[in-house]
Protein backbone atom coordinates (compact mmCIF):
# COMPACT_ATOMS: atom_id res chain seq x y z
CA UNK A 1 0.00 0.00 0.00
CA UNK A 2 1.34 3.48 -0.71
CA UNK A 3 -0.46 6.32 0.98
CA UNK A 4 -0.99 9.73 -0.45
CA UNK A 5 -2.84 12.79 1.29
CA UNK A 6 -0.23 15.24 0.68
CA UNK A 7 -0.42 18.77 1.01
CA UNK A 8 1.54 21.57 -1.32
CA UNK A 9 4.25 20.95 0.93
CA UNK A 10 4.21 16.95 0.85
CA UNK A 11 3.47 17.05 -3.03
CA UNK A 12 6.96 18.95 -2.62
CA UNK A 13 8.85 16.63 -1.26
CA UNK A 14 7.57 14.22 -3.30
CA UNK A 15 8.90 15.55 -6.99
CA UNK A 16 11.85 16.45 -4.71
CA UNK A 17 12.88 12.77 -4.04
CA UNK A 18 12.10 11.59 -7.56
CA UNK A 19 14.21 13.76 -8.91
CA UNK A 20 17.27 13.22 -6.88
CA UNK A 21 16.96 9.63 -7.73
CA UNK A 22 16.76 10.42 -11.05
CA UNK A 23 19.73 12.13 -10.53
CA UNK A 24 21.12 9.38 -9.31
CA UNK A 25 20.16 6.95 -11.04
CA UNK A 26 21.13 8.88 -14.23
CA UNK A 27 24.54 7.08 -15.49
CA UNK A 28 25.97 10.57 -17.74
CA UNK A 29 24.73 12.51 -14.81
CA UNK A 30 26.71 10.56 -12.43
CA UNK A 31 29.83 10.54 -14.32
CA UNK A 32 29.47 14.19 -15.02
CA UNK A 33 29.69 14.87 -11.62
CA UNK A 34 32.86 12.43 -10.69
CA UNK A 35 34.43 14.28 -13.46
CA UNK A 36 33.56 17.63 -11.97
CA UNK A 37 35.13 16.27 -8.73
CA UNK A 38 37.93 14.75 -10.10
CA UNK A 39 38.95 18.47 -11.80
CA UNK A 40 38.43 20.72 -9.06
CA UNK A 41 40.62 17.75 -6.85
CA UNK A 42 43.28 18.08 -9.76
CA UNK A 43 43.22 21.54 -9.90
CA UNK A 44 43.86 21.84 -6.32
CA UNK A 45 46.63 19.37 -5.99
CA UNK A 46 48.34 20.63 -9.41
CA UNK A 47 48.22 24.27 -8.17
CA UNK A 48 50.39 25.81 -6.28
CA UNK A 49 47.88 27.28 -3.85
CA UNK A 50 47.57 23.95 -2.00
CA UNK A 51 51.26 24.35 -1.19
CA UNK A 52 50.61 27.99 0.00
CA UNK A 53 47.32 27.70 2.34
CA UNK A 54 43.51 27.25 2.07
CA UNK A 55 43.20 31.35 0.82
CA UNK A 56 45.66 30.94 -2.06
CA UNK A 57 44.11 27.49 -3.17
CA UNK A 58 40.59 29.48 -3.09
CA UNK A 59 42.38 32.00 -5.55
CA UNK A 60 43.50 29.02 -7.17
CA UNK A 61 39.84 27.49 -7.79
CA UNK A 62 38.10 30.11 -8.60
CA UNK A 63 38.35 30.50 -12.00
CA UNK A 64 37.67 26.93 -12.21
CA UNK A 65 34.71 27.31 -10.15
CA UNK A 66 33.03 29.85 -11.80
CA UNK A 67 33.78 27.95 -15.09
CA UNK A 68 32.66 24.62 -13.76
CA UNK A 69 29.80 25.19 -11.78
CA UNK A 70 27.53 26.76 -13.82
CA UNK A 71 28.18 23.88 -16.38
CA UNK A 72 27.39 21.11 -14.14
CA UNK A 73 24.11 22.90 -12.78
CA UNK A 74 23.14 23.66 -15.93
CA UNK A 75 23.84 20.15 -17.24
CA UNK A 76 21.37 19.03 -14.20
CA UNK A 77 18.58 21.25 -14.69
CA UNK A 78 18.23 22.30 -18.29
CA UNK A 79 15.75 19.42 -19.00
CA UNK A 80 14.19 18.63 -16.21
CA UNK A 81 10.52 20.07 -16.38
CA UNK A 82 11.49 19.58 -20.42
CA UNK A 83 11.90 15.92 -20.33
CA UNK A 84 8.38 15.78 -18.19
CA UNK A 85 6.63 17.55 -20.89
CA UNK A 86 8.07 15.67 -24.00
CA UNK A 87 7.37 12.47 -21.78
CA UNK A 88 3.55 13.85 -21.32
CA UNK A 89 4.38 13.53 -17.42
CA UNK A 90 3.27 16.72 -17.00
CA UNK A 91 0.15 16.51 -18.07
CA UNK A 92 -0.71 13.63 -15.70
CA UNK A 93 0.61 15.22 -12.48
CA UNK A 94 -1.47 17.60 -13.68
CA UNK A 95 -4.71 15.38 -13.14
CA UNK A 96 -3.21 14.40 -9.45
CA UNK A 97 -3.74 18.45 -9.26
CA UNK A 98 0.09 19.33 -8.56
CA UNK A 99 0.26 22.95 -8.38
CA UNK A 100 3.10 24.86 -10.00
CA UNK A 101 4.99 26.13 -6.86
CA UNK A 102 4.97 22.44 -5.91
CA UNK A 103 6.36 21.03 -8.95
CA UNK A 104 8.78 23.43 -9.60
CA UNK A 105 10.18 23.60 -6.02
CA UNK A 106 10.56 20.09 -6.37
CA UNK A 107 12.16 19.91 -8.93
CA UNK A 108 14.54 22.40 -8.00
CA UNK A 109 14.91 21.32 -4.32
CA UNK A 110 15.16 17.48 -5.84
CA UNK A 111 18.04 18.87 -8.36
CA UNK A 112 18.96 22.00 -6.65
CA UNK A 113 19.80 19.00 -3.66
CA UNK A 114 22.54 17.41 -6.04
CA UNK A 115 23.68 20.21 -7.23
CA UNK A 116 24.53 21.87 -3.92
CA UNK A 117 26.21 18.14 -2.57
CA UNK A 118 28.46 17.61 -5.93
CA UNK A 119 29.72 21.23 -5.45
CA UNK A 120 30.19 20.94 -1.75
CA UNK A 121 32.10 17.46 -1.89
CA UNK A 122 34.42 18.62 -4.27
CA UNK A 123 35.09 21.62 -2.43
CA UNK A 124 35.67 19.64 0.45
CA UNK A 125 37.84 17.10 -1.27
CA UNK A 126 40.03 20.08 -2.67
CA UNK A 127 40.49 21.40 0.57
CA UNK A 128 41.39 18.48 2.49
CA UNK A 129 44.20 18.62 0.06
CA UNK A 130 45.93 21.78 1.70
CA UNK A 131 47.30 19.91 4.76
CA UNK A 132 48.10 17.38 3.04
CA UNK A 133 50.42 19.41 0.45
CA UNK A 134 51.20 22.12 2.20
CA UNK A 135 54.96 22.66 4.13
CA UNK A 136 54.34 22.27 8.20
CA UNK A 137 56.23 25.18 8.41
CA UNK A 138 55.71 28.22 6.11
CA UNK A 139 58.62 30.42 6.29
CA UNK A 140 58.81 31.83 2.90
CA UNK A 141 55.67 33.89 3.72
CA UNK A 142 54.34 36.10 6.84
CA UNK A 143 51.12 34.24 7.15
CA UNK A 144 48.29 35.30 9.46
CA UNK A 145 46.70 32.26 10.76
CA UNK A 146 43.47 34.26 11.16
CA UNK A 147 43.60 34.98 7.80
CA UNK A 148 44.22 31.87 5.95
CA UNK A 149 42.21 29.04 7.94
CA UNK A 150 39.92 26.27 6.73
CA UNK A 151 36.89 28.47 7.74
CA UNK A 152 37.98 30.93 4.55
CA UNK A 153 38.05 27.59 2.70
CA UNK A 154 33.91 26.44 4.18
CA UNK A 155 32.68 29.89 3.09
CA UNK A 156 34.16 29.73 0.14
CA UNK A 157 32.62 26.47 -0.50
CA UNK A 158 29.10 27.55 0.94
CA UNK A 159 29.56 30.57 -1.49
CA UNK A 160 29.97 28.30 -4.47
CA UNK A 161 27.07 26.15 -3.54
CA UNK A 162 24.77 29.25 -3.79
CA UNK A 163 26.37 30.22 -6.99
CA UNK A 164 25.45 26.95 -8.30
CA UNK A 165 21.92 27.37 -6.73
CA UNK A 166 21.14 30.63 -8.39
CA UNK A 167 22.66 29.14 -12.14
CA UNK A 168 20.35 25.81 -11.51
CA UNK A 169 17.21 27.95 -10.77
CA UNK A 170 18.28 29.82 -14.02
CA UNK A 171 18.43 26.57 -15.85
CA UNK A 172 15.22 25.26 -14.37
CA UNK A 173 14.21 28.43 -15.45
CA UNK A 174 14.99 27.82 -19.31
CA UNK A 175 13.36 24.11 -19.37
CA UNK A 176 10.06 25.08 -17.65
CA UNK A 177 10.22 28.46 -20.75
CA UNK A 178 11.56 26.04 -23.86
CA UNK A 179 9.52 23.56 -25.70
CA UNK A 180 11.63 21.74 -27.39
CA UNK A 181 15.28 20.41 -26.55
CA UNK A 182 16.75 22.90 -29.63
CA UNK A 183 15.24 25.63 -28.03
CA UNK A 184 16.56 24.44 -24.15
CA UNK A 185 20.21 23.56 -25.56
CA UNK A 186 20.66 27.47 -27.09
CA UNK A 187 19.09 29.53 -24.35
CA UNK A 188 21.37 27.05 -21.85
CA UNK A 189 24.54 27.68 -24.08
CA UNK A 190 23.39 31.30 -24.39
CA UNK A 191 22.99 31.99 -20.77
CA UNK A 192 26.30 29.89 -19.66
CA UNK A 193 28.12 32.49 -22.31
CA UNK A 194 26.70 35.63 -20.79
CA UNK A 195 27.41 34.48 -17.34
CA UNK A 196 31.08 33.34 -17.88
CA UNK A 197 32.11 35.80 -20.28
CA UNK A 198 29.26 38.15 -21.82
CA UNK A 199 28.65 40.48 -18.50
CA UNK A 200 32.58 40.54 -17.39
CA UNK A 201 33.02 41.91 -20.91
CA UNK A 202 30.47 43.94 -21.15
CA UNK A 203 31.05 46.01 -17.45
CA UNK A 204 34.61 46.16 -19.46
CA UNK A 205 33.49 47.62 -22.34
CA UNK A 206 30.95 50.19 -20.50
CA UNK A 207 34.44 51.09 -18.16
CA UNK A 208 36.34 51.68 -21.58
CA UNK A 209 33.89 53.52 -23.28
CA UNK A 210 33.04 55.42 -20.37
CA UNK A 211 29.12 54.49 -20.30
CA UNK A 212 29.66 54.24 -16.74
CA UNK A 213 32.34 54.77 -13.92
CA UNK A 214 34.24 52.83 -11.71
CA UNK A 215 32.27 52.89 -8.90
CA UNK A 216 29.35 51.13 -10.98
CA UNK A 217 31.53 48.34 -12.03
CA UNK A 218 30.75 46.39 -8.92
CA UNK A 219 26.97 46.71 -8.98
CA UNK A 220 27.39 45.92 -13.02
CA UNK A 221 28.97 42.37 -11.61
CA UNK A 222 26.61 41.84 -9.57
CA UNK A 223 23.87 41.72 -12.31
CA UNK A 224 25.46 37.95 -13.24
CA UNK A 225 25.97 35.12 -11.04
CA UNK A 226 29.10 35.09 -11.88
CA UNK A 227 30.27 38.13 -10.82
CA UNK A 228 28.48 38.49 -7.74
CA UNK A 229 29.85 35.18 -6.79
CA UNK A 230 33.41 36.75 -7.46
CA UNK A 231 32.58 39.51 -5.76
CA UNK A 232 31.18 37.12 -2.50
CA UNK A 233 34.36 35.46 -2.38
CA UNK A 234 37.04 38.26 -2.47
CA UNK A 235 34.70 40.64 -0.54
CA UNK A 236 33.86 37.61 1.94
CA UNK A 237 35.58 34.12 1.74
CA UNK A 238 39.17 35.74 1.60
CA UNK A 239 38.29 39.32 3.09
CA UNK A 240 40.48 40.66 0.22
CA UNK A 241 38.65 43.65 0.42
CA UNK A 242 37.89 45.95 -2.57
CA UNK A 243 35.43 43.56 -4.21
CA UNK A 244 32.71 45.94 -4.06
CA UNK A 245 28.93 45.51 -2.09
CA UNK A 246 28.81 41.81 -0.88
CA UNK A 247 25.35 43.09 -0.28
CA UNK A 248 24.76 44.02 -3.78
CA UNK A 249 26.33 40.72 -4.59
CA UNK A 250 24.42 38.47 -2.37
CA UNK A 251 21.29 40.61 -3.91
CA UNK A 252 22.52 39.79 -7.25
CA UNK A 253 22.46 36.01 -6.59
CA UNK A 254 19.38 35.69 -4.61
CA UNK A 255 17.47 37.71 -6.94
CA UNK A 256 18.52 35.40 -9.71
CA UNK A 257 17.14 32.56 -7.64
CA UNK A 258 13.82 34.47 -7.17
CA UNK A 259 13.47 35.45 -10.38
CA UNK A 260 14.29 32.64 -11.78
CA UNK A 261 12.03 30.22 -10.34
CA UNK A 262 9.43 32.30 -10.74
CA UNK A 263 9.44 32.34 -14.53
CA UNK A 264 9.96 28.58 -14.31
CA UNK A 265 6.49 28.66 -12.51
CA UNK A 266 4.60 30.84 -14.32
CA UNK A 267 5.84 28.65 -17.79
CA UNK A 268 5.79 25.36 -16.50
CA UNK A 269 2.32 25.13 -17.79
CA UNK A 270 -1.15 27.40 -18.12
CA UNK A 271 -3.49 26.64 -15.28
CA UNK A 272 -7.12 25.45 -16.24
CA UNK A 273 -8.28 26.93 -13.76
CA UNK B 1 -22.00 14.72 -5.00
CA UNK B 2 -19.90 17.58 -6.00
CA UNK B 3 -19.53 19.07 -9.38
CA UNK B 4 -16.02 20.87 -10.43
CA UNK B 5 -16.53 23.03 -13.63
CA UNK B 6 -14.12 24.28 -15.93
CA UNK B 7 -15.05 27.59 -17.06
CA UNK B 8 -13.07 28.93 -20.30
CA UNK B 9 -12.78 32.33 -21.34
CA UNK B 10 -16.05 34.19 -23.52
CA UNK B 11 -18.57 31.45 -22.79
CA UNK B 12 -21.30 31.81 -25.34
CA UNK B 13 -24.81 29.74 -25.34
CA UNK B 14 -24.49 26.46 -27.74
CA UNK B 15 -25.41 27.91 -30.85
CA UNK B 16 -24.36 24.86 -32.93
CA UNK B 17 -25.76 21.71 -32.61
CA UNK B 18 -22.96 19.06 -31.75
CA UNK B 19 -23.99 16.67 -34.25
CA UNK B 20 -25.31 16.97 -37.77
CA UNK B 21 -29.07 15.71 -37.73
CA UNK B 22 -28.90 13.63 -40.58
CA UNK B 23 -25.68 11.48 -39.94
CA UNK B 24 -26.52 11.27 -36.19
CA UNK B 25 -28.00 8.71 -35.05
CA UNK B 26 -28.88 7.11 -31.50
CA UNK B 27 -28.43 9.16 -28.16
CA UNK B 28 -28.44 12.87 -29.14
CA UNK B 29 -24.55 13.97 -27.42
CA UNK B 30 -26.39 16.89 -26.39
CA UNK B 31 -26.19 16.90 -23.06
CA UNK B 32 -24.93 19.13 -20.01
CA UNK B 33 -23.94 18.92 -16.61
CA UNK B 34 -27.75 18.45 -16.02
CA UNK B 35 -29.06 15.32 -14.39
CA UNK B 36 -29.40 12.83 -17.22
CA UNK B 37 -33.17 11.46 -18.59
CA UNK B 38 -32.36 8.47 -15.97
CA UNK B 39 -32.12 10.91 -13.21
CA UNK B 40 -27.94 10.24 -12.73
CA UNK B 41 -25.74 12.97 -12.89
CA UNK B 42 -22.80 12.74 -16.21
CA UNK B 43 -19.22 11.54 -14.76
CA UNK B 44 -17.99 14.21 -17.23
CA UNK B 45 -19.44 16.62 -19.40
CA UNK B 46 -18.43 18.94 -22.49
CA UNK B 47 -20.94 21.99 -23.48
CA UNK B 48 -19.68 23.76 -26.89
CA UNK B 49 -16.21 23.43 -26.56
CA UNK B 50 -14.83 25.49 -29.43
CA UNK B 51 -11.03 25.98 -29.85
CA UNK B 52 -8.63 26.60 -32.99
CA UNK B 53 -4.87 26.33 -33.03
CA UNK B 54 -3.72 30.08 -34.81
CA UNK B 55 -6.06 30.17 -37.95
CA UNK B 56 -7.00 26.49 -38.26
CA UNK B 57 -10.48 25.63 -36.05
CA UNK B 58 -10.01 22.04 -34.25
CA UNK B 59 -13.50 21.97 -32.42
CA UNK B 60 -16.89 23.98 -33.74
CA UNK B 61 -19.28 23.96 -30.72
CA UNK B 62 -19.00 20.02 -29.36
CA UNK B 63 -21.23 18.54 -26.43
CA UNK B 64 -20.28 15.53 -24.80
CA UNK B 65 -21.53 13.51 -21.79
CA UNK B 66 -20.88 10.48 -20.46
CA UNK B 67 -22.50 8.23 -17.70
CA UNK B 68 -20.46 6.41 -15.24
CA UNK B 69 -19.93 3.37 -16.03
CA UNK B 70 -20.20 4.32 -20.20
CA UNK B 71 -18.06 3.72 -22.63
CA UNK B 72 -17.23 6.11 -24.98
CA UNK B 73 -15.06 5.59 -27.96
CA UNK B 74 -14.11 9.03 -30.27
CA UNK B 75 -12.80 8.02 -33.62
CA UNK B 76 -12.18 10.29 -36.38
CA UNK B 77 -9.59 10.74 -38.69
CA UNK B 78 -6.17 11.30 -37.81
CA UNK B 79 -5.87 15.00 -37.31
CA UNK B 80 -9.69 15.67 -36.38
CA UNK B 81 -9.08 16.74 -33.32
CA UNK B 82 -9.65 13.81 -30.49
CA UNK B 83 -6.85 14.38 -28.56
CA UNK B 84 -7.20 17.73 -28.01
CA UNK B 85 -10.63 17.02 -26.95
CA UNK B 86 -9.18 14.26 -24.51
CA UNK B 87 -7.46 16.91 -23.14
CA UNK B 88 -10.31 19.19 -22.21
CA UNK B 89 -11.83 16.23 -20.67
CA UNK B 90 -8.98 15.69 -18.75
CA UNK B 91 -8.64 19.01 -18.02
CA UNK B 92 -4.82 19.23 -18.92
CA UNK B 93 -5.23 22.20 -21.35
CA UNK B 94 -8.32 24.82 -21.63
CA UNK B 95 -10.18 24.97 -24.88
CA UNK B 96 -11.15 28.68 -26.28
CA UNK B 97 -14.64 28.36 -25.58
CA UNK B 98 -16.59 26.05 -23.45
CA UNK B 99 -16.84 24.23 -19.69
CA UNK B 100 -16.12 20.53 -18.89
CA UNK B 101 -17.47 19.80 -15.58
CA UNK B 102 -16.41 16.64 -13.76
CA UNK B 103 -18.83 15.14 -11.28
CA UNK B 104 -17.56 13.55 -8.13
CA UNK B 105 -18.68 11.47 -5.19
CA UNK B 106 -15.82 13.82 -3.18
CA UNK B 107 -17.63 15.55 -0.47
CA UNK B 108 -14.13 17.12 0.71
CA UNK B 109 -13.67 20.02 -1.71
CA UNK B 110 -10.99 19.17 -3.68
CA UNK B 111 -10.79 18.69 -7.52
CA UNK B 112 -12.33 15.85 -8.64
CA UNK B 113 -9.62 13.79 -10.48
CA UNK B 114 -9.97 12.43 -14.26
CA UNK B 115 -7.46 9.37 -15.18
CA UNK B 116 -5.59 10.25 -18.16
CA UNK B 117 -3.60 8.25 -20.98
CA UNK B 118 -1.69 10.25 -22.84
CA UNK B 119 -1.40 8.97 -26.60
CA UNK B 120 2.60 8.41 -25.79
CA UNK B 121 2.58 7.86 -22.23
CA UNK B 122 6.29 8.20 -21.02
CA UNK B 123 8.02 7.64 -17.85
CA UNK B 124 11.06 8.57 -15.57
CA UNK B 125 14.08 5.86 -16.80
CA UNK B 126 15.42 3.74 -14.26
CA UNK B 127 12.39 3.58 -12.39
CA UNK B 128 10.64 -0.08 -11.99
CA UNK B 129 6.54 -0.42 -12.67
CA UNK B 130 5.90 -0.53 -9.28
CA UNK B 131 8.09 3.03 -8.57
CA UNK B 132 6.29 4.78 -10.59
CA UNK B 133 2.74 3.93 -9.71
CA UNK B 134 4.28 4.52 -6.34
CA UNK B 135 5.14 7.97 -6.81
CA UNK B 136 1.77 8.96 -8.19
CA UNK B 137 0.01 7.63 -5.50
CA UNK B 138 1.55 10.19 -3.20
CA UNK B 139 -0.86 12.62 -4.63
CA UNK B 140 -3.61 11.03 -3.89
CA UNK B 141 -5.74 10.97 -0.77
CA UNK B 142 -6.39 7.60 -0.23
CA UNK B 143 -3.96 4.59 0.15
CA UNK B 144 -3.29 2.82 -2.92
CA UNK B 145 -2.68 -0.73 -2.98
CA UNK B 146 0.40 -0.51 -6.24
CA UNK B 147 0.33 -4.35 -6.43
CA UNK B 148 -3.44 -4.68 -6.92
CA UNK B 149 -3.43 -1.84 -9.62
CA UNK B 150 -0.47 -3.27 -11.58
CA UNK B 151 -2.99 -7.03 -10.88
CA UNK B 152 -5.59 -4.82 -12.66
CA UNK B 153 -3.86 -4.12 -15.46
CA UNK B 154 -2.03 -7.44 -15.88
CA UNK B 155 1.31 -6.33 -14.97
CA UNK B 156 2.21 -7.53 -11.80
CA UNK B 157 4.77 -9.95 -13.55
CA UNK B 158 6.27 -6.72 -14.69
CA UNK B 159 6.18 -4.80 -10.68
CA UNK B 160 10.06 -4.62 -10.57
CA UNK B 161 10.73 -4.08 -14.07
CA UNK B 162 12.08 -1.09 -15.13
CA UNK B 163 10.14 0.88 -17.39
CA UNK B 164 12.55 0.95 -20.19
CA UNK B 165 12.50 -2.85 -20.75
CA UNK B 166 8.89 -2.55 -20.84
CA UNK B 167 7.27 -3.62 -24.22
CA UNK B 168 5.28 -0.88 -26.08
CA UNK B 169 1.90 -2.67 -24.79
CA UNK B 170 3.29 -3.10 -21.23
CA UNK B 171 3.98 0.62 -21.31
CA UNK B 172 0.67 1.60 -22.25
CA UNK B 173 -0.87 -1.04 -19.36
CA UNK B 174 1.44 1.01 -17.02
CA UNK B 175 0.09 4.18 -18.62
CA UNK B 176 -3.39 3.04 -17.77
CA UNK B 177 -2.48 1.55 -14.28
CA UNK B 178 -1.15 5.42 -13.61
CA UNK B 179 -4.40 6.66 -14.92
CA UNK B 180 -6.67 4.33 -12.51
CA UNK B 181 -4.08 5.34 -9.06
CA UNK B 182 -6.58 6.74 -6.73
CA UNK B 183 -9.88 5.27 -8.56
CA UNK B 184 -10.95 8.50 -10.50
CA UNK B 185 -14.98 8.51 -11.97
CA UNK B 186 -13.55 9.14 -14.73
CA UNK B 187 -10.76 8.13 -17.21
CA UNK B 188 -10.17 9.44 -20.57
CA UNK B 189 -7.52 7.39 -22.39
CA UNK B 190 -6.12 8.42 -26.31
CA UNK B 191 -5.07 5.50 -28.62
CA UNK B 192 -4.41 3.03 -25.47
CA UNK B 193 -4.47 0.40 -27.71
CA UNK B 194 -2.28 2.05 -30.51
CA UNK B 195 0.78 -0.18 -32.12
CA UNK B 196 -0.29 -3.12 -30.12
CA UNK B 197 -0.28 -6.93 -31.42
CA UNK B 198 -4.24 -7.99 -31.54
CA UNK B 199 -4.23 -9.95 -28.74
CA UNK B 200 -2.87 -7.19 -26.54
CA UNK B 201 -5.75 -4.78 -27.99
CA UNK B 202 -8.28 -7.51 -26.61
CA UNK B 203 -6.59 -7.50 -23.13
CA UNK B 204 -6.92 -3.75 -22.75
CA UNK B 205 -10.57 -3.29 -23.86
CA UNK B 206 -11.28 -5.97 -21.37
CA UNK B 207 -9.62 -4.24 -19.18
CA UNK B 208 -11.17 -1.16 -20.20
CA UNK B 209 -14.75 -3.04 -20.24
CA UNK B 210 -14.10 -4.20 -16.33
CA UNK B 211 -13.85 -0.37 -15.94
CA UNK B 212 -17.03 0.71 -16.81
CA UNK B 213 -18.46 -2.55 -14.92
CA UNK B 214 -17.22 -1.08 -11.75
CA UNK B 215 -18.72 2.23 -12.84
CA UNK B 216 -15.81 4.25 -14.38
CA UNK B 217 -16.75 6.25 -17.41
CA UNK B 218 -14.42 5.77 -20.03
CA UNK B 219 -13.70 7.84 -22.62
CA UNK B 220 -11.47 6.37 -24.98
CA UNK B 221 -10.22 7.50 -28.61
CA UNK B 222 -9.38 4.16 -31.14
CA UNK B 223 -9.02 3.84 -34.42
CA UNK B 224 -9.52 -0.06 -33.64
CA UNK B 225 -12.62 -0.29 -34.89
CA UNK B 226 -12.93 -3.87 -34.36
CA UNK B 227 -12.93 -4.11 -30.42
CA UNK B 228 -14.23 -0.80 -30.21
CA UNK B 229 -17.67 -2.11 -32.36
CA UNK B 230 -17.91 -4.74 -29.79
CA UNK B 231 -16.73 -2.85 -26.43
CA UNK B 232 -18.30 0.56 -26.42
CA UNK B 233 -21.87 1.68 -25.62
CA UNK B 234 -21.43 4.73 -27.55
CA UNK B 235 -19.35 5.83 -30.57
CA UNK B 236 -19.05 9.63 -31.54
CA UNK B 237 -17.29 10.57 -34.44
CA UNK B 238 -15.13 13.55 -34.76
CA UNK B 239 -14.24 15.27 -38.47
CA UNK B 240 -14.10 18.47 -39.41
CA UNK B 241 -14.82 19.92 -35.90
CA UNK B 242 -18.29 18.52 -35.32
CA UNK B 243 -19.39 15.26 -33.97
CA UNK B 244 -20.79 13.79 -37.49
CA UNK B 245 -22.21 10.49 -35.56
CA UNK B 246 -23.09 9.96 -32.15
CA UNK B 247 -24.53 6.47 -31.11
CA UNK B 248 -24.89 2.78 -29.85
CA UNK B 249 -22.18 1.38 -32.16
CA UNK B 250 -24.69 -0.75 -34.16
CA UNK B 251 -26.85 1.94 -35.05
CA UNK B 252 -24.30 4.36 -36.15
CA UNK B 253 -23.59 1.05 -38.48
CA UNK B 254 -27.03 0.40 -39.48
CA UNK B 255 -27.81 4.51 -40.05
CA UNK B 256 -24.97 3.94 -43.15
CA UNK B 257 -26.18 0.99 -44.22
CA UNK B 258 -22.89 -0.28 -43.75
CA UNK B 259 -21.94 -3.93 -42.69
CA UNK B 260 -19.36 -3.01 -39.64
CA UNK B 261 -18.07 0.31 -37.98
CA UNK B 262 -14.96 -0.14 -40.35
CA UNK B 263 -17.15 0.49 -43.52
CA UNK B 264 -19.40 2.82 -41.67
CA UNK B 265 -16.46 4.97 -40.39
CA UNK B 266 -15.36 5.37 -44.35
CA UNK B 267 -19.21 6.38 -45.02
CA UNK B 268 -19.23 9.01 -42.71
CA UNK B 269 -16.08 10.76 -43.00
CA UNK B 270 -15.21 9.99 -46.31
CA UNK B 271 -16.44 12.97 -48.29
CA UNK B 272 -15.21 15.34 -44.68
CA UNK B 273 -11.86 16.87 -45.51
CA UNK B 274 -8.79 16.45 -43.54
CA UNK B 275 -6.82 19.32 -42.76
CA UNK B 276 -4.27 17.67 -41.40
CA UNK B 277 -5.43 19.11 -37.61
Amino acid sequence: MSGGDLDGVGDLFAIAARELRTVVRTPAVVALSVVFGLTVVAVAAAGSGARGGYVPLVLDLLPFVEALVPLLAVALCYRAVLSDRESGELDVLRTFDVSRPAYVGGVYLGRGLAVALVVFGSLLAAGATVPMLSPPDPTFLALNEAADSPVAFLRFSVLAVLFALAVAAVALAVSAAARTARQAIALAVGLLVAFVVGVDAAAIAGLASGTFGVDAVPLALAVSPNGAFRSLVLGVAVETGGAGSPVAALAGLVGWVVVALAVAVLTAWRPVE
Amino acid sequence: MTDESTTMPNPEPATTAETVPDESTGENADVDAEPDAEGGRPAVAATDLRHAFGDVGVLDGVSLSVAPGEIVALVGPNGSGKSTLLRFLARVRAPDEGTVTVGSTDTGGGRARVGYLPQQPGFRAGFSAADTLEFYAQFVDEDVDVAGVLERVGLADAAGRRVGALSGGMTRLLGLGRALVGDPAVVVLDEPASGLDPGMVERLFDIVSDLADAGIAVVLSSHNLGPVERTADRVVVLDGGRFVADGDPRAVVESVGAADLQTAFGDLVATEEVTGR
